[in-house]
């Protein structure tokens, strides 16, 4: 696991801003060709139901760059209160959205302030409600014990301070709260020229 | 990351590799591989 001790400070500052630029090249750019699968493509692999993915509004499905479906396991009831940690161009908030109803609330949480814009746009034109924060998943904007569910898709390993991010989640859980993420692992602790690398470091 | 649940406090962890999951270009794929990366999915639950 690399944590910030493996990280000097203007790096992670260099590699942050490429992860910026990677998902708003996704976002505004989704035909081009990138080192992961996204858009309806990579939703249909991670069986994302196909009346989800006809149902959400273009934009949000196409700029899609998940590793899994945290919708499998996050058994989401109406009225619960649901952060989406990463939320992007809004996909997964919107589905979580759509499963909580009315009387819930979705949080999305993105580092980008044009991608929180994005996703309320989606949202609306989904008829989903969600609210956009911008914000770092290591200082989340959202009081203690303020959500019942955490979803995530592919966001927690951009982060060089994982241990730190593991904590907010915990801070902002309703006691009895969950998670139900999906994110990349690895088994092996990565070389320096990897995690130097910002291009691989946000892919 | 699992660890790093445990160590906060989390209880009831699940998790599942998520089989589907690879890279789009062949080269980041093999790469990947070669250390052991692969997506995960996770679940767990703060105490009450």
């Amino acid at each position: 696991m690399t944590e910030s001790e493996d990280i000097a400070p203007s790096l992670e500052g260099v590699l942050k801003d490429e992860i910026l630029r990677m998902y708003q090249e996704v976002a505004d750019n989704p035909r081009n060709e990138f080192h992961f699968f996204h858009g309806r493509e990579a939703a249909e692999l991670f069986d994302y139901a196909p009346e989800w993915l006809d149902r959400a509004p273009s934009g949000a499905v196409e700029s899609f760059a998940g590793v899994g479906n945290p919708h499998r396991r996050s058994n989401l009831q109406p009225g619960e209160t649901v952060l989406d940690l990463g939320s992007g161009a809004g996909l997964d908030a919107i589905i979580a959205s759509w499963q909580v109803g009315p009387t819930g609330a979705v949080i999305g949480l993105d580092l980008n302030p044009t991608m929180c814009l994005k996703a309320r746009a989606h949202a609306t034109a989904a008829d989903a409600h969600m609210e956009c924060r911008t914000g770092a998943m290591e200082n989340i904007p959202v009081p203690d014990a303020a959500v019942d569910v955490v979803l995530s898709n592919g966001v927690i390993n951009l982060s060089f301070r994982k241990r730190r991010v593991i904590e907010e989640l915990f801070r902002v859980l309703k006691p009895g709260g969950r998670l139900s993420i999906t994110d990349i692992v690895s088994a092996k602790q990565l070389s320096q020229s990897i995690v130097n690398d910002p291009k691989l470091w946000a892919s | 990351m699992f660890r790093l649940l445990e160590e906060t406090g989390f209880t009831r962890l699940r998790s599942a590799v998520e089989p589907r999951f690879r890279f789009r270009k062949v080269s980041t794929q093999v790469s990947a591989e070669a250390f052991g990366v692969k997506a995960v999915m996770m679940t767990a639950v703060k105490p009450a």
